[in-house]
């Protein structure tokens, strides 16, 4: 497990885990030289410019100018102490990254606001008004044998569910089902249904409508399934027909899984629409047969960020607007995800290779877990937590290194 | 550095210590004999007129991991009502808290303002044992542990149902705590979990799971063996069949056969003691069974009473659960199937004293405490939070300790509960000396926690002081000392210092070549790698907070 050690060896092959997404594959084979980190073994994207992003600029700033790290955490002391009500934002990072912000929020009467807080409360608003019946990757690669993507291609997030979890590799199998007879219906506006198909080349049921019908769409299917007859041949344009054979594949699956990316279901009041798909699964539960949702998506540390906060506060996170006048942004994540613009102090615990827009006061790059430093992470289904590796040599401080160094000042 | 402490009236079962009058020396953590003249004590504590105790453990509360933390994150309503100057039942004093999902931090300090030294996370899943270990180590003050749970996982399900040997399913089993970090193996609804996810709705314990053509007694069975073969001084504990319907009873005195007498533990016996008798056809079977346990000296059981008031329950048990969705208070729940491994149900409950079913559950709880001879096979639990938060064990015991009290509570009750209940003619008062084996000595014990749950020496110095108040209530909740590992951590009720605890585990030894076939079927089916399932005790250790301490088991 313990790798570093052998980094300083050229073309050192180790297995690792990536957290360039909330399905956390662990199986991700990688060669590690001199030169830099190459990715063998998928083409995805996401963990391609994870693993191969370059070591970036190590030097903490104060105002764009290079400083010590000591001259850098005691200006950033001195504006936190200077402020009533900092805002922590961003808040991409592992369980240890975001418990240590926690703590310093804590002692700083800080507020905390993840970056993805608007799509994490279309979740919460479902789960706290009426609860949901869910179920967890390895179930959906060993049972399903439906699956509804609603409002998603999914792999625009998870680049690799379909390879993991649905049509499997050839070592790959799953217990309950098999899955190249899997179904896959897509419901959406423009979803590219490529993933879909399945290796012996049958198309998956496409509808496709407008996000914004599709409240009124998945209204209809549910009173479908609940045995409603209606008068109506369309809703939104879609043939009540088409929706009809829906229903009847999800009544008789022996497992089906809808699915549901909070991030795709921008409109206002999504959380309905959520809430329409998990009533759904509980409606075809009650009946004759086993169904479950599938909440998907989960990138910049959402839900470690969103479980720590819980079992540290007993609240979730959520995304209530707050008065501030100091912000700190902190992402391990991500060099691109930037703090929007702001006319108070602003100070940065970022990836190395961030690029401003607003030049920050404070900016002291930290370690990136999974690549620079260990760490742990939750994956999007909250069910699996899976360590994280230091996959490279590197004198970059962790966030959690960081943050205590500026709480023990206070 | 010796602290000693003077003249407290000690109530030790290890020890026999039934109210003696005896000093306690303090170092290094430990409690040790007498010392010599010569060496220097640094601090006496005269406890002249007080209680002393060692401190509390409790053994079945669900204190973090995944279900936990869901029912927090559905449930920020109850986040507000820390306020308890208005008890929601009449019969439920101020130090009855409802605060049914306290946060890690909230969690640690609550138990060890009343004495308790360490609690025990009953339902790992083996999966999401990483998570539950992140919550145990941010809760303070404490010591943890935990069970794993096995039996619905298709591992193990596969294995029965090919007839491996007892041999595999102990490699097996003794892996799983290896790599879990727990101390303890739980099977919840043993088979009904996986025959869920199968579409069956109840599994009986004689009933074949539709898929592995297997048998809830079965499960029991290989289980059971594997935890007695194995040395692991922890009897398997069981969740049995039939979970709260009416008419349960019968599935929970068969599952007390379903060992062929090797050691079992029957958690949250309350919820499993239910007849048909009566118009409502709900009825009291606390007497038949607390006779079954009379009889049955391989089992043990702990009650899981309910009280009045607002919790919510968290149980492995989605097929139960599912069921129970109807009965939410509020009205949400969630049901989870977990990774072929397990699975969840969260579900929050009020439980009212006007209710005919939630008056007479209560009753039940407290006739099986009061019929039970044994207090050695016998556990004070309200299994947290799903029959009341933890924090109402004061008002528990004094339900035990003042049959007084008791009966204003149970006239207080609703009348067709009362008509259907014994209670007021069991006249038993528990002692201190019972109250310390059940809390403190017999779980230690059952457990296997071979230091702890004692003041002999050599014993870690987990030590709980009380003023002796005829309000046992009053008593309980707010112990004038507590010592974890020998340093004072509470002052009147309040916490002075802030301590981490660490983690029990045992680990018995197995044959490794286990790994070669979990490594082709986590390859084949699992979503992550074997060795990302296991955690190690560096992970535990978490910052130098915490720390792994493993118990040598019994053979």
């Amino acid at each position: 497990m313990e790798i570093s050690s052998n980094t300083q060896q050229d073309n050192k092959k180790v297995v690792a885990t990536c957290p360039a997404c909330g399905l956390l594959c662990d199986d991700m084979s990688l060669e590690i030289k001199q030169s830099g980190i190459k990715v063998l073994n998928t083409n995805c994207t996401k963990s391609i410019q994870f693993f191969e992003q370059p070591l970036g600029e190590t030097t903490p700033k104060i105002n764009g100018e290079s400083v010590t790290l000591q001259q850098a955490i005691s200006h950033a002391v001195t504006l936190l102490k200077s402020s009533k009500n900092p805002l922590f934002a961003g808040l991409s990072s592992d369980v240890q990254g975001f418990r240590a912000v926690y703590s310093l929020a804590q002692k700083t009467n800080g507020h905390l606001q993840h970056l993805n807080s608007e799509s994490m409360a279309r979740n919460m608003a479902v789960l706290q008004s009426t609860g949901w019946q869910t179920t967890t990757l390895t179930e959906v690669k060993n049972r399903a044998d439906v699956l509804m993507c609603i409002g998603t291609d999914i792999v625009s997030h998870n680049t690799r569910f379909f390879e993991r979890f649905i049509w499997l590799s050839q070592d790959s199998s799953a217990m309950f089902t098999d899955s190249s007879k899997r179904e896959v219906i897509y419901i959406g506006e423009n979803l590219n249904t490529q993933a879909g198909v399945s290796p012996d080349g049958k198309q998956p049921t496409s509808i496709n409508c407008s996000q914004s019908d599709l409240p009124e769409i998945l209204a209809v299917l549910r009173a479908l399934i609940a045995g409603k007859k209606l008068k109506m041949q369309t809703v939104a344009g879609v043939q009540v027909s088409g929706l009809l054979a829906i229903a009847d594949k999800l009544k008789q699956a022996k497992y089906a899984v809808l699915a549901w990316i909070a991030k795709d279901l921008d409109y206002a009041h999504a959380e309905l629409t959520i809430q329409t798909i998990t009533e759904t699964v509980a409606l075809l539960n009650s009946q004759t047969s086993r169904a479950a949702g599938l909440s998907l998506g989960g990138s910049d540390g959402d839900t470690s960020a969103n479980n720590a906060n819980t079992w540290l506060s007993g609240f979730s996170l959520n995304d209530d607007k707050f008065d501030h006048d100091a912000m700190v942004w902190t992402n391990s994540f991500s060099a691109n995800k930037l703090p929007g613009k702001t006319d108070f102090p602003l100070i940065v615990l970022g990836n190395a290779n961030t690029t401003f827009e607003q030049i920050p006061d404070v900016f002291i790059p930290i370690a990136t877990p999974g690549l620079d430093c260990v760490g742990t992470s939750f994956r999007v289904d909250s069910a699996v937590i899976l360590p994280l590796k230091k996959v490279r040599e590197n004198k970059l401080l962790t966030l959690s290194e960081v943050v205590t160094q500026i709480e023990a000042l206070l | 550095m010796i602290t000693h402490l003077k003249n407290g009236r000690l109530y030790c079962p290890v020890m026999g210590a039934d109210g003696v009058i005896q000093d306690i020396y303090i170092r290094d953590g430990k409690i040790i004999a007498k010392p010599n003249a010569s060496e220097k004590i640094s601090q006496t504590y005269d406890l002249t007129g007080k209680i002393v105790m060692a401190g509390a453990i409790d053994m079945h509360s669900h204190i973090g991991g995944g279900k936990v933390n869901i029912a927090r994150m559905m449930l920020p309503e109850f986040q507000e009502t820390k306020n308890y100057s208005e008890p929601e039942a009449h019969i439920c004093t101020p130090n009855c808290s409802h605060h049914a999902t306290p946060n890690t931090a909230d969690t640690g300090f609550r138990y060890i303002e009343m004495g308790y030294t360490a609690a025990f996370e009953p339902a790992i899943l083996p999966i999401n044992a990483r998570q539950a270990h992140l919550e145990m180590a941010d809760t303070p003050m404490i010591d943890k542990g935990g069970y794993a749970m096995l039996g619905n996982d298709d591992y193990f399900l596969r294995l029965l149902s090919r007839k491996a040997d007892q041999k595999a399913i102990n490699d097996y089993v003794a892996w799983t705590l290896h790599a879990t970090q727990a101390i303890g193996i739980k099977v919840v609804n043993p088979g009904g979990i996986s025959a869920f996810k199968f579409n069956q709705r109840r599994l009986n314990l004689d009933e074949n799971h539709s898929y592995y053509q297997v048998s809830p007694r079965q499960i029991l069975k290989s289980l059971s063996t594997a935890v007695q073969q194995l040395g692991i001084a922890k009897p398997l504990h069981v969740h049995c069949n039939n979970l709260g319907a009416a008419g349960n009873f019968q599935t929970t005195l068969d599952t007390m056969g379903a060992s062929d007498g090797v050691p079992m533990h029957l958690t949250h016996i309350q919820f499993h003691s239910y007849g048909t008798e009566g118009d409502k056809k709900f009825s009291s079977a606390a007497a038949q069974i607390s006779e079954a346990l009379n009889k049955n000296k391989h089992i043990t059981a702990d009650v899981g009473q309910i009280l009045f008031g607002q919790t919510v329950t968290a149980s492995g048990d989605s097929m139960m659960q599912h069921l129970n969705t109807k009965f939410a208070s509020p009205k949400k729940t969630v049901i989870m199937d977990i990774e072929c491994d397990a699975g969840c149900g969260v579900v929050p409950f009020k439980y009212r004293d006007e209710n005919y079913v939630n008056a007479l559950q209560w009753a039940i709880g407290l006739e099986i405490f009061l019929s039970v001879e044994d207090p050695w096979r016998i556990f004070l639990t309200t299994d947290h939070p799903n029959g009341a938060p933890f924090t109402s064990y004061p008002h528990l015991i004094r339900l035990l300790m003042d049959k007084s009290f008791r009966n204003e509570a149970f006239a207080k009750l609703n009348l067709d509960a009362q008509a259907m209940s014994n209670l007021t003619s069991l006249n038993r008062e528990y002692s201190l000396y019972e109250i310390a084996i059940m809390t403190r000595a017999g779980a230690a014990k059952l457990i296997g926690l071979n230091d702890r749950g004692s003041l002999s020496a050599g014993a870690a110095a987990d030590i709980t002081i009380y003023t002796d108040q005829p309000d046992r209530e009053a008593m309980f909740a707010k112990p004038d000392y507590v010592f974890k590992d020998g340093e004072l951590v509470v002052k009147n009720g309040v916490v002075v210092k802030v301590v981490w605890g660490k983690t029990h585990t045992a680990k018995p030894e197995f044959d490794i070549g286990v790994e070669q076939d979990l490594t082709q079927y986590f390859d084949k089916y699992h979503t992550i790698q074997l060795d990302n399932f296991k955690i190690s005790n560096d992970e535990i250790a978490s910052d130098g907070r915490g720390g792994v301490i493993t118990h040598t088991q019994s053979n």
